[in-house]
């Protein structure tokens, strides 16, 4: 089981080198990034994108990129259908965004999934590595679906799950996550939770666990009316499920960049494929974080292969 | 300025006693915060309940019943209504959920007639002390709307603005958060958020600025908020963000509260007294802190 985001370096250096198609490798940071993962043995980079700006950005890197394989390509959804389309080929083992915007992306995925007749559903699963937790968790969806539904919660849900069972997990548990309060009605999340719930227990999301607690509130007081301090509710005690199922885009955008004032927390994020990851930088990362999400596609990527 | 909650707490010391009505009171007589506020001097409780029960509960507590003031009222609602009463007719100054479902205590005080609503509408704020920021900083709505309109939102941003100008932030900056930080029709979020910008460029607000549509990232961090191409003076510097459903703003408030372990107190906004209610996530430690900002929100919004 993978529990740190200090395990999948480990492992991603182990399991490396990945052939890994970079869509638009045109930013600094993000160049930056594909070179040290190179350096660390992670991957072996194919870049695709506008020759100018890969050449311009490869020299300020100071990134030697003559060995490496390079399509040039200016149109940023043929950026995009051809990247996706080599990984589902086979030609490569993973794909990561660039400078090129994120729907782009998606709209290949979707094409070249329904081609393979899976029509699974795009979504973001962001991890969250919490310092004192003692395994990983997740945020999804964090980046594609507005306001999904009971339907697309159970798409959501089965792209996660996959996702852990590859980590190690064998029966994930999840948290249908919900602003539900002792005011206020009924919420719609609070609802599909109790449905999510019901199928799970059926088995019809596989080896998995709907979790009662529907908030971070729940996780952590587990019934409990009060709590006099924080020294009460360590981490470590609480039963912190695999998976956080977000009510809304909105809701997952802003909770999953806390980490940015969290300091014991880390976040790596990607688009679990059914033939491979694509990791999925925000435009606010830098490279060392670009690095962390480039070691577990490499990762994923070699347990997709062989699972 | 009142940088920390050690600030408030001093602050609320200086101003001199308010009477604080506890209501419905009986097997519970308040928190240990509210007996500390009473011996810290900051306020003087009335309790109104089963009187037999709260002198018991007060002997086993430790206090000497014939100190308070206990008024009779054995049923919960009535007796609630009746603190209620006691602050609008200026008998009392703070009113504190005793045993009441949360439900029925709100509907109570917000009641347009005999509550103790001021504004449009009433708001909720959950006001952080980060312990690595020299500054409080809040959030809100976290807590009484499940999905605010824009007119609702234009009273949550007066309502917030209104706490940061009591704790001495002359010019609060105020992100207005939503998914991204482009305005998108399939978000409305994005688009309620770039009409308050667009209201506090006007002064709508008074002296305040805002920011949005931000996401989450722009507006905590500055430099990230560059390499996305947005620049502004609330990136990095916000006083108080705005979330764009309950959602958001609970959950944010929770995973600060629990996961960051960051100190935060809940306060209600919008009405004509201060009202302290149970929120769920505020640790026994910091419930001090709710009731002192009770104490300096006590005759600033009659």
């Amino acid at each position: 089981m993978i529990r740190t985001f200090d395990d999948l370096d480990r492992l991603a250096a182990e399991k490396g080198p990945k052939r890994f198609i970079v869509l638009a490798p045109e930013d600094e940071e993000f160049m930056l990034a594909v070179k040290q993962s190179w350096q660390r043995g992670f991957i072996e980079p194919v870049l695709i994108g506008s020759r100018d700006k890969i050449e311009r950005l490869a020299g300020e890197a100071q990134f030697d990129i003559t060995p490496f394989e390079k399509i040039f390509e200016s149109d940023r959804q043929g950026i995009a259908n051809r990247g996706i389309s080599m990984l589902f080929s086979g030609d490569v083992d993973m794909a990561g965004k660039g400078q090129i915007p994120t729907a782009f992306i998606y709209r290949s995925i979707i094409r070249e999934e329904s081609k393979a007749r899976k029509g699974t559903m795009v979504s973001v699963i962001s991890l969250w590595d919490i310092g004192g937790l003692g395994h990983l968790t997740s945020l999804t969806d964090t980046g594609v679906n507005i306001n999904p539904d009971y339907e697309s919660k159970i798409e959501i849900i089965r792209n996660a799950v996959f996702l852990f069972h590859l980590l190690g997990y064998p029966k994930p548990r999840i948290s249908v996550l919900s602003g539900q309060r002792e005011i206020g009605g009924t919420l719609e999340s609070y609802r599909d939770f109790e449905r999510l719930r019901d199928v799970a227990r059926k088995g019809e999301l596989g080896s998995c666990e709907v979790i009662d607690a529907t908030s971070i509130a729940d996780i952590f007081l587990a019934g409990r009316k009060s709590f006099a301090s924080y020294a009460e509710i360590p981490i470590g005690k609480a039963a912190f499920p695999e998976i956080l199922l977000m009510p809304n885009l909105s809701t997952g955008n802003i909770l999953v960049k806390l980490d940015f004032v969290i300091p014991h927390v880390r976040r790596r994020s990607l688009v679990m494929t059914t033939r491979g990851p694509v990791i999925i930088p925000s435009r606010s990362d830098f490279h060392d974080a670009i690095v962390g999400e480039i070691a577990l596609g490499v990762v994923t990527a070699d347990r997709v292969r062989k699972a | 300025m009142l940088r920390n909650f050690k600030d408030i707490r001093e602050a609320a010391g200086r101003t001199g006693k308010k009477r604080l009505v506890f209501a419905p009171s009986g097997p519970a007589v308040g928190p240990a915060a509210l007996h500390e506020a009473v011996r810290a001097g900051l306020i003087v409780p009335v309790f109104v309940g089963d009187v037999a029960a709260t002198e018991k509960t007060l002997r086993e507590r430790g206090f000497s019943p014939r100190d308070f003031e206990i008024i009779g009222e054995p049923d919960p609602v009535r007796s609630a209504a009746l603190a209620i009463d006691l602050v609008r007719g200026n008998r009392a100054d703070i009113v504190m959920q005793g045993s009441l479902g949360h439900q029925p205590f709100l509907d109570l005080v917000l009641d347009r007639e005999r509550g103790l609503l001021r504004n449009r509408v009433a708001s909720f704020v959950s006001l952080f002390d980060p312990p690595a920021l020299d500054r409080l900083t809040m959030v809100t709505d976290t807590y009484l709307h499940n999905s605010p309109s824009i007119a609702d939102k234009i009273t949550i941003t007066e309502n917030a603005v209104q706490l940061a100008r009591l704790l001495g932030i002359a010019s609060p900056k105020i992100a207005a958060l939503s998914a991204i930080e482009q305005v998108n029709p399939a978000i409305p979020s994005t688009m309620d958020a770039a009409i308050l910008a667009k209201m506090a460029e006007r002064k709508q607000f008074g002296d305040v600025t805002i920011e949005g549509p931000l996401d989450i990232d722009c507006a905590v961090n500055e430099r990230a908020a560059t390499r996305k191409g947005v620049h502004s003076t609330v990136t990095g510097q916000a006083d108080i963000y705005l979330v764009p459903n309950v959602e958001a703003g609970y959950l944010t408030a929770q995973i600060s509260v629990f996961i960051a372990g960051t100190p935060m107190a809940g306060v209600l906004m919008g009405t004509t007294h201060p009202v302290v209610i149970n929120y769920p996530i505020t640790s026994g430690e910091n419930k001090l802190a709710e009731i002192a900002l009770a104490v300096l929100l006590s005759g600033t919004s009659k």
